[in-house]
């Protein structure tokens, strides 16, 4: 048998969802912590029309700028709209998120080779990551490392703590725009290797896994990263070794994430038993809130 | 030490154009500590947030630390309600005490030694210097209420703002605060703080401002708090007055 992460594209796979693995266990924790896994899952049907649009207009190359646009263009949006209290309205936003989706199945079925491009960008093509793809991602990622690296403290302190983050003199919009962008470069620089759909995996399992193991937001951070990794790993090997050994046919990215989802399970149990032991106790006699006071 | 570190000259407050407290006439001068008395909902919080500059001043002349509300956020503190904070948060009770450095720190920075020392003295101030490495979901509410002191300590700031900093606190917790609130006015720092405890308002305050709708009575805490201000700012039926005592029940 060949060790698969010799031959190029195994190794070229490898090296994506590593780099992808550097991003997404940060990025997942500030997700996971401002419980944003809604921005990740409006990206993924918004990006969705973009990349169909992007390839229609620009071949392959045109998936990038496509995904880009339709990114940023939703995190404004989605800013926007939650400061104004509209996203509170789940019918009329699970409305306009079917509807982007929909205008992407309805541009892509136009196409001749409607079946297999659908399934491209639903699931992305990680085995065939071009090393021009490659310096995209890893570009992508020190954008969004950095933009972490910059942000992380106001971040931290705005995700805790809204009023007390504002009233130290931190503009929360902004902030937030800032932290809706960075999920949506993650997307943009995940969607060709992984697909619209598995992306949210990469970005809501990481951190929730980590969480079983850890109450420190960096060492959560470090594990998630870790996780992917392992999981970009296991699930590589696992799809080359069905087709090649078993000859049966498994997705690489979808081994990827139900290796991803398998770390998730196996974690939880541990998560049950932290969470026993760190109960809070109270020091003494809680005082209540009610209105009875002598004076 | 006498300049005003708050002064509220006919102040309305509100959202959206829309008044929730009017007729604020204040005068809080460094050091002194006010008590801002009034049932739920009587605009306490705003007021406090207007201060703070996250609620607009609709009317009047609103002067903080010599200047406007936004401008002064650099030299205020703000301790707001620990049940608004989220307990399952991952982040421990000195890295909760650091955020009141991070405005010093700046965005790129690492912190210092200085501000690490900051926050151990901020955490041993309020008596918890043994639990800097807890998560902050694990400590008990009165404990939560002093990390948050701590934090608006570590920030070192000229007027501090507190939203009902005894709300759901053991005794050993307010006692704790009580003690530190003292230390820092005598130290210069401005309080200011919201309470529906009248016994707490009596005993810490050197101002009382009574409010409900709007400023109904404004002064030391023997002329505010009395059964007759009382009964018309909370309302006839909601005080009943008890051999120099006065007793508020909730109708």
């Amino acid at each position: 048998m060949i060790e698969p992460f010799a031959v190029p594209f195994m190794a070229r796979a490898l090296a994506e969802l590593t780099l992808l693995a550097l991003i997404c266990g940060p990025v997942s924790v500030f997700v996971f912590a401002r419980r944003l896994s809604f921005v990740s899952d409006a990206l993924t049907h918004t990006v969705f029309p973009g990349v169909v649009i992007g390839f229609v207009a620009g071949g392959v190359e045109g998936v990038f700028v496509g995904a880009l646009i339709a990114g940023v263009v939703t995190a404004v949006a989605l800013t926007l709209l939650t400061r104004g209290g509209a996203l509170s309205d789940d019918a009329s936003t699970a409305v306009i998120l079917t509807a982007m989706f929909s205008l992407g199945v309805v541009l892509v079925s136009r196409r001749p080779s409607y079946t297999s491009d659908l399934t491209t960008f639903l699931f992305g093509r990680i085995l065939t990551v071009t090393p021009r793809q490659l310096v995209e991602t890893a570009v992508l990622a020190v954008v969004i490392l950095g933009l972490l690296m910059i942000g992380a403290r106001a971040l931290l302190f705005r995700t805790f703590d809204p009023a007390g983050a504002a009233a130290a003199g931190y503009r929360i919009a902004w902030l937030d725009l800032g932290l809706n962008l960075v999920i949506a470069l993650v997307v943009v620089a995940a969607v060709r290797a992984v697909g619209t759909i598995l992306v949210v995996a990469l970005l809501i399992v990481p951190a929730a896994a980590a969480r079983m193991i850890t109450s420190r937001l960096l060492v959560m951070a470090f594990a998630g990263t870790g996780l992917i990794m392992l999981a970009g790993y296991a699930g590589l090997w696992a799809s080359w070794t069905a087709s090649v050994v078993y000859d049966i046919s498994l997705t690489s990215a979808s081994a990827v994430v139900l290796f991803l989802a398998l770390f998730y399970l196996l974690l939880l149990p541990l998560g049950a038993l932290r969470l026993r032991r760190n109960r809070p106790h109270p020091a003494g006699p809680e005082r209540g809130s009610s209105h009875e006071l002598v004076g | 030490m006498s300049g005003a570190a708050l002064r509220y000259a006919g102040v309305s407050v509100g959202y959206h154009g829309t008044p929730v407290l009017t007729d604020v006439e204040l005068t809080v001068r460094t050091g002194q500590r006010l008590a801002l008395v009034g049932p739920n909902g009587a605009g306490k919080s705003t007021l406090i947030k207007s201060v703070l500059g996250l609620v607009p001043v609709l009317g009047g002349a609103a002067t903080v630390l010599g200047t406007t509300p936004v401008h002064a956020r650099v030299h205020t503190g703000y301790v707001p309600q620990t049940d608004a904070l989220d307990a399952g948060f991952p982040v421990t009770a000195a890295q909760v005490v650091m955020m009141g450095r991070y405005r010093r720190i700046g965005w790129w920075r690492p912190t210092r030694s200085a501000d690490r020392a900051a926050v151990r003295e901020a955490l041993d101030r309020v008596g918890l210097a043994d639990r800097a490495r807890k998560n902050f979901g694990t400590l008990s509410g009165g404990q939560r209420q002093r990390v948050l002191l701590a934090r608006a300590i570590a920030a070192e700031p000229q007027l501090l703002l507190l939203d009902e900093p005894f709300n759901g606190v053991d005794i050993v917790s307010q006692d704790a605060i009580l003690a530190v609130l003292r230390e820092l006015s005598a130290a210069g720092t401005a309080l200011v703080l919201s309470t529906h405890d009248l016994a707490v308002a009596r005993e810490l305050a050197d101002l009382v401002c009574l409010l409900n709708g709007r400023q109904w009575a404004a002064g030391p805490p023997d002329e505010t708090l009395t059964a007759d201000t009382l009964r018309r700012a909370y309302g006839a039926h909601a005080v009943e007055v008890d051999g120099g005592r006065t007793v508020l029940v909730e109708p």
